[in-house]
């Protein structure tokens, strides 16, 4: 018990949004293609600085933050839990994400004749980790306060609904001017899952109302399903396991295999107008090595012990018949899961445009380039329950030449007061790139819902 | 000139922001005080006896008893944290002879831990219910925690003769009220 509920805790510590809104349309970071791969980038090749090229990590929490659970307030720590638990939803969550480039590159495509086309060619390789749980609420009240002061209350089971996965993804990704103001591109992408364990299809129930036969009439109806790849050799304690050893082997495609893909644009109404959208991660992975799944499903009745007054057999015992009745089977079958698609649209208008005595003007197609410009983005993201969705107002202004900044303001389901600012340096061929959501939140972060942050160092030529 | 100390003003600003930043003292120990203190409520044991089933072969039979067995105070889990218990037993009558009704606790030696005894009248047109509930505290509840087996007897007292078409039940109906500290 305490080690599920430290778990819980250290979780609840992180959490997540997996919106990306600061790198979003950052068009001075080489990583905004992992997040548009129509996005407006034009350099001449870049390459990332292995495992530094893009960190990024991501906590996010609704309901409640470390504090209410943590605070070395005085208040007993029984009493937190209970006030925690009890003002939060079923649809109040966990989450964690975190990613890690190991390798990144991206480059114009030449033509035959040598000149630069349109066409700008990116690919690598990252590490994701991703942990949802929802709170399971039916279940702890259950266990916190029992069913004495519930009868009539049907305990919701479908409330146990978790996933966590280490996955490594290769990714090539291609984009082109179809016109000079439309850019396309698409980034094919293999997934390889390292660990995975997913828990997010229950339903079932218990119960307990007044009888007219028995005292009470009390079912549990169960159908869930714990699925887990990547984990079950661990559990076998004949086997000598080297989990170092099999997450590099999983890392270079030793896993299990899945296949996804992103799309996106960028368009130009007119010069100072960008309308721009993507849908990243629409991928699946199968489950098919090392799988293992668990199960309870069943009907269970309980009336009590029921004397058999016939001098026939015996009834049997309870806690047997409710073995018997919702059975904890292991089975080893194939299943798939797929990947939380990601949806990002914005608008930017751009103003101050830049004067020929400060630099040369234009983006190279006669284009001219602006300084500053606002926008507005809105991102969604499919989970198990309900998507989740931000909407973003930015600022973005080319502070001096090789200096960019971003600042946002998210409204989302974790807060209504998200500051991001972001910004991108360019000394010589070093680009560096650093990015922190929820700023007001790191008044106290103990306190936070939510946090992000992102950084990262490239070899950037224009 | 200008530009780098600018850039480095902000650096510096950002750098300061999230350096500056604070931390409530969070106390994990108190994870380590975590009580909780479920109280579970559960049917115990339940009988329905129509009247004609006491007519076996043409004859009436004047006691039924069977002791099954119990396993639920076998689970260590279970058993470590239940603090306290309420037995809640109540029998209904609605047959026209008397009864009484024996319900006895027994351990792995079949001793007796506790037992309880009802004295349910004749049914003379309206529901006969009797019903006692009793409390399980320190010794009283370590007794109870060996028990095993329930034996059930019923014994019909002498009344007019019943046949497989008389009216009427005789019913059992037990619930535990069980109070868990778990920490």
């Amino acid at each position: 018990m305490k080690k599920i509920v430290t778990f819980l805790l250290l979780i609840s510590v992180v959490s997540w949004s997996q919106n990306k809104q600061i790198l979003y349309n950052f068009a001075a970071i080489p990583q905004s293609v992992m997040y548009n791969p129509g996005a407006d980038v034009s350099y001449k090749w870049y390459a990332g600085i292995p495992f530094l090229s893009g960190v990024s990590a991501n906590f996010g929490s609704t309901g409640f933050s470390a504090y209410d659970l943590l605070a070395d307030n005085g208040v007993d720590f029984n009493t937190k839990l209970r006030n925690v638990i009890f003002s939060t939803t079923a649809k109040d969550r966990m989450a964690i994400n975190e990613q890690l480039e190991i390798l990144s590159g991206g480059f114009k495509l030449k033509s035959s004749l040598g000149d630069e086309t349109d066409s700008y060619l990116s690919f690598g390789l990252y590490q994701e980790f991703d942990f949802l749980t929802y709170v399971p609420k039916d279940p702890l009240i259950l266990a916190l306060e029992g069913n004495q002061n519930y009868i009539g209350k049907v305990f919701d089971l479908s409330d146990f609904n978790m996933k966590a996965e280490l996955l490594s993804v290769f990714h090539v990704g291609y984009q082109t001017k179809l016109k000079p103001n439309f850019i396309v591109g698409g980034r094919a992408k293999i997934y390889s899952s390292i660990y995975n364990a997913s828990s997010t299809n229950n339903s079932g129930y218990i119960y307990t109302i007044p009888a007219s036969d028995a005292v009470y009439e009390q079912q549990i109806y169960s159908q869930l399903q714990l699925n887990t790849s990547g984990l079950a050799s661990y559990f076998d304690s004949n086997n000598e396991v080297d989990a170092q050893k099999d997450v590099t082997k999983r890392t270079l495609l030793g896993g299990n295999l899945g296949l996804g893909f992103d799309l996106g644009f960028t368009y130009y109404p007119k010069d100072n107008l960008q309308i721009t959208g993507s849908v990243i991660d629409v991928g699946f992975i199968k489950h098919s090595k090392d799988v293992e799944s668990y199960t309870l499903n069943g009907t269970y009745t309980y009336k009590g012990v029921v004397p058999n007054f016939n001098q026939q057999n015996d009834p049997g015992t309870v806690f047997q018949d409710f073995k018997d009745a919702i059975p904890l089977d292991t089975l080893n079958v194939k299943y798939t899961t797929w990947r939380p698609a990601k949806f990002n649209t914005s608008v930017q208008y751009s103003f101050e445009e830049e004067r020929s005595d400060e630099c040369n003007c234009t983006d190279g197609n006669g284009k001219p380039t602006y300084k500053s410009a606002f926008g507005a983005q809105f991102f969604m993201m499919t989970l198990p329950k309900t998507p989740i969705m931000a909407l973003t107002a930015y600022y973005q202004r080319k502070i001096l030449k090789g200096f960019h900044a971003k600042a946002t303001y998210s409204l989302d389901s974790y807060s209504y007061s998200n500051l991001g600012l972001g910004i991108a340096t360019q000394a010589g061929p070093v680009n560096f790139y650093i990015l922190a959501d929820n700023l007001l939140e790191y008044r106290d972060v103990t306190k936070a819902n939510s946090l992000g942050f992102q950084f990262g160092l490239n070899v950037l030529v224009r | 000139m200008k530009s780098s100390s600018l850039k480095r003003f902000v650096f510096l600003l950002f750098i300061g922001m999230c350096s500056f930043s604070c931390a409530s003292d969070l106390d994990f120990d108190q994870v380590n005080d975590i009580k909780i203190e479920p109280v579970v409520v559960a049917n115990l044991a339940y009988f329905n006896i129509a009247a004609p089933d006491f007519i076996r072969n043409g004859q009436e039979q004047t006691v039924l008893a069977d002791i099954p067995t119990v396993d639920f105070f076998n689970d260590k889990f279970f058993k470590e944290r239940l603090k306290k218990a309420e037995i809640f037993i109540e029998l209904e009558n609605t047959i026209a002879r008397q009864y009484r009704i024996d319900v006895v606790f027994l351990d792995v030696n079949n001793q007796a831990v506790y037992s309880t005894n009802f004295n349910v009248p004749a049914y003379t047109g309206s529901i006969n219910k009797v019903s006692r509930t009793e409390i399980f505290e320190n010794a009283q509840l370590d007794l109870l925690k060996r028990t095993r087996r329930i034996g059930f007897r019923v014994q019909m007292f002498a009344g007019p003769a019943l046949t497989t078409s008389s009216p009427g039940n005789l019913i059992l109906r037990s619930s535990a009220t069980t109070y868990l500290v778990v920490e």
